[in-house]
């Protein structure tokens, strides 16, 4: 059975450990961590860690039966199945729910932990092999996943491109390499001013974030076996919930995005590399697909394959399946693990995506084997929406068909050519499945190129000579008169401008229309997008918010360079859709944003050159990095790597920091 | 589920206390719960790990809600409890009158860890006296249970879950000596001011800032 491995009590204090992350994840939605207390003046012992959910009509109860609004909530449908599965007494399970909901639940973290440490009277020794055996697969797994990927290749190719585009696209004013003195002086100038004429920025929103939660101190006497043990049969649950009481209109299929992002949290806990549950979770789909692969052999086509599922699911087969992946790994051993991995990989393609196998449980056959096989890359304008005349969606990277549970959308905004939807992506080296969205490519092209020609221009560049337009903010705050001959020129600009914005707003909605008929497989999503791309991204976003889901689609978003303003804009309405980390990165040197957005920008402001100012909003400065707006079709990558967007917290590492 | 009891008018209420129930195993801790909850005597098997019952009740003209932890007595879940204490107004440390290594454990053990983990100095503790239906079997006195409680600085009442003798009576002056400690009350009627106002986080009033989370 599925959850054999562990104890009924190690069980129970795994399930109320999910709780607790489930609900510390909620409360990171809107809560920053640890980015000084500016605006957030709240002490550790007080009696607030309970939510309010947004609306100012909810009051925050002192219990989680009153507040439907919580993830652990029954009605959200996500710790319940998860305690099911594990098989726990029904009886405890209103308790770990106000655990998990309390006001200090987080001093939970580590009595649970001891509890899970705690030797089981009746662990026997094929228990522990079982442990060991499991554990063994899963480092197995992800040494194969590791070496199965040519990351050296993929950064020359990238590298070659960045440089590409950087001849392209600098300014010749602006060199690539400061070398004499002068360079290096105009640099500094240029820093210098942006300290100096932009009062308002916070010295704490810079980008100098600190980890708040290290791993929990209890969890030095819990053994590498049993947290892997753990973790993995928390996945299962994950992979597994169920639907049973399908009366609950919020129950939604697949991999809920939150649970990802509470998994994140509690490796955090437990001090488990991340890439080692990303195995565990390739290593579950292949032997789901493995599994039905088999049965399908057997049962041939005839019967109905519903009450097979049923019937697979009564018994927990998932779960089965998943322990008799990894105790067959681990009996190869280490030796065999490319082979294996090679056969895991063989079976994938012949399935198509094989992750809504997971999503089975409503509706196994024709429709998954349809979704799957068309998927995103089958996405190539499913439909017209208004004048959207290009929507489609490119296989990036490496991953695909090789049971990743996890989805990036990238997104780009600012492009020359066709090229540039791919590749200021192609360098990552997450185990995400990827793929680029291609929208509207024309009039992207056309906007970008006459932003370029305008920056180009000998006014501009005169300008930018004498320093006036080295920040954009100092710029208008300082000088609100341009020079008219210089407005003129943009008149061609907005024209563009206005059509390319108004095409990204119908993009954004076509894409919350794509997740939200689960396209990605029902699987959790990080989106990434820069300059109109980032644009695109958040429409989406609150196009979601409108809806009645919560975060169970998106994991994680990285905006850069967004032409969103940051007034008059719902922010906290689409940061509630995005389960994990949201990150607002600008530069306050993009002035091409600050042309093209100068009607709002002082009365509205601007994300792609301010920091946005929303409790749970990760704001990173990259002014050192992004020189000009064309700079993110190459430093984008460069950002990404920084974010470290497989860390649970917020991480910015740049050369800022070292200051 | 367990958490509804009478709570109709669930934001209706002017203090709300937190209350732990700790003991050991199979003195009757759930019992005692139920029977104030529900009415109902059932007998109650093992809790597993913390449950939680919410009762709302009048006592001295003011609505009170009462959020109560009942913990698992059991050994193997022992070490759970330690972080329940944190935030406590009231905790009641039960025996069992008819087994008296229950009445030896609650100074030898319990009394030590609500001293070591309880954060409110001033937390109003009442030992409790299970079961005096079973006269017959009494192993432990009157007298020395309120001995005891005197040693503890703690109320003291003998009850019994099954007849619901006193159990009523019981959270009451519980409840009733938190409302009489007014650091106890003012954490109380926090809450209770919480809800009533309907107020989002940030414009409470916080208490001065402590700077970053731990």
């Amino acid at each position: 059975m599925a959850s054999a491995l562990l104890s009924p009590t190690q069980r129970y204090a795994a399930g109320t450990l999910f709780g607790l992350a489930i609900h510390e994840a909620q409360i990171h939605q809107s809560r920053p961590l640890c980015v000084g207390s500016s605006h957030q003046n709240h002490i550790e012992d007080d009696d607030d860690q309970r939510i309010s959910t947004g609306s100012s009509t909810t009051s925050s109860a002192d219990s989680v039966s009153e507040d439907p609004h919580l993830w652990v909530h029954p009605d959200s449908a996500l710790l319940r199945p998860i305690l099911q599965f594990l098989e726990i007494d029904s009886g405890a399970w209103s308790g770990i729910e106000e655990t998990a909901g309390a006001s200090h639940s987080s001093h939970h973290v580590g009595a649970y932990l001891r509890l899970l440490s705690e030797e089981s009277e009746e662990s026997s020794s094929e228990i522990k092999d079982q442990e060991l055996a499991l554990a063994k697969g899963v480092d197995c797994m992800k040494a194969s996943m590791e070496a199965s990927s040519d990351f050296e290749n993929k950064r020359d190719k990238q590298r070659e491109y960045a440089q590409d585009r950087r001849e392209k696209c600098s300014v010749p004013e602006v060199p690539e390499t400061p070398s004499t003195t002068d360079e290096i002086e105009v640099i500094q100038s240029i820093q210098e001013r942006t300290i100096a004429t932009v009062p308002e920025q916070l010295p704490t929103q810079g980008s100098e974030y600190k980890f708040k939660e290290e791993p929990a101190e209890e969890e030095r006497i819990l053994g590498y076996e049993r947290k892997i043990t753990v973790l993995y049969q928390l996945l299962s649950a994950s992979l597994a919930t169920m639907s049973e009481n399908s009366k609950n209109s919020k129950q939604r299929k697949g991999y809920d995005a939150r649970h990802r992002v509470a998994l994140r949290l509690l490796a955090t806990w437990l001090d488990v590399k991340w890439a080692k549950v990303e195995a565990m979770e390739t290593m579950i789909a292949c032997s789901v697909m493995a599994l039905v692969k088999e049965e399908e052999l057997k049962r041939g086509e005839n019967g109905s394959e519903k009450s097979t599922w049923a019937k697979w699911k009564r018994g927990g087969i998932i779960g089965a399946a998943a322990v008799t992946g990894g105790a067959l790994l681990a009996i190869t051993g280490g030796l065999a693990a490319p082979a294996i991995a090679a056969g895991f990989s063989a079976l994938a393609p012949t399935l198509g995506t094989i992750i809504p196998l997971f999503s089975l449980y409503h509706m196994l056959h024709a429709e998954i084997y349809a979704a799957a096989g068309a998927g995103l890359s089958g996405t190539k304008m499913a439909r017209r929406i208004g004048d959207i005349d290009e929507f489609e969606f490119k296989a990036v990277g490496e991953n695909h068909g090789q049971g990743r549970l996890a989805v990036g959308i990238l997104v780009s905004g600012f492009v020359f050519d066709e090229e540039d939807f791919i590749m200021p992506w192609e360098g990552l080296t997450n185990n995400l499945e990827r793929y680029v969205l291609v929208w509207e490519s024309k009039h992207l092209i056309a906007v970008s190129t006459a932003i370029q020609d305008w920056l180009t221009s000998s006014i501009a560049l005169g300008l930018m000579k004498q320093g006036a337009m080295l920040t954009v903010l100092s710029t208008l705050l300082t000088a609100l008169a341009w020079p008219a001959t210089l407005l003129a020129l943009t008149d061609f600009i907005d024209s563009k401008w206005t059509i390319a914005v108004d095409r990204s707003d119908k993009a954004g909605k076509l894409l919350a229309e794509v997740l939200l008929k689960g396209l990605q497989g029902n699987r959790p999503v990080t989106l990434v997008g820069y300059s109109l791309g980032a644009r695109v991204i958040f429409r989406c976003l609150q196009h979601l918010s409108k809806t009645e889901h919560q975060a169970n689609l998106v994991e994680r978003v990285v905006l850069l360079g967004a032409p969103i303003p940051i007034k008059d804009e719902n922010w906290e309405a689409v940061r509630k859709v995005v389960a994990g980390r949201f990150i607002n990165v600008y530069s306050q040197n993009d002035w091409m944003l600050g042309v093209a957005f100068r009607a709002s920008l002082l009365s509205k402001g601007l994300a792609g050159i301010q920091a946005v100012d929303i409790p749970g909003i990760e704001n990173v400065d990259a002014t050192d990095t992004i020189e000009g707006h064309s700079s993110y079709l190459w430093a984008t990558q460069e950002i990404l790597d920084q974010l470290e967007l497989d860390t649970y917290f917020p991480v910015f590492r740049s050369s800022a920091t070292k200051n | 589920m367990g958490s509804s009891s009478n709570n109709s008018g669930s934001s209706n209420y002017d203090l709300s206390f937190k209350v732990l129930l700790i003991g050991d195993s199979g003195v009757g801790k759930s019992s005692l719960l139920v029977s104030f909850i529900s009415n109902s005597t059932h007998d109650q098997s093992p809790t597993i790990g913390v449950d939680f019952k919410i009762k709302t009740l009048t006592v001295g003209g003011k609505k009170l809600k009462l959020t109560i932890w009942d913990t698992a007595g059991q050994e193997r879940f022992r070490t759970l409890t330690s972080s329940y204490y944190r935030g406590a107004q009231g905790i009641i440390l039960v025996y069992d009158v008819t087994r008296r290594e229950t009445f030896t454990n609650l100074s030898d053990v319990w009394a030590k860890e609500v001293e070591l983990y309880s954060t409110n100095q001033d937390c109003v503790k009442m030992l409790v006296g299970n079961k005096v239906d079973k006269d017959s079997e009494r192993a432990v006195t009157r007298e020395e249970g309120i001995a005891l409680a005197q040693q503890l600085g703690s109320l003291f009442l003998e009850c019994s879950a099954k007849t619901r003798e006193n159990v009523e009576q019981c959270f009451e002056e519980l409840a009733l000596k938190i409302m009489e400690v007014p650091s106890l009350l003012e954490e109380g009627s926090n809450v209770g001011k919480r809800n009533v106002l309907k107020q989002k986080q940030d414009q409470r009033a916080s208490p001065p800032g402590g700077g970053c989370c731990a």
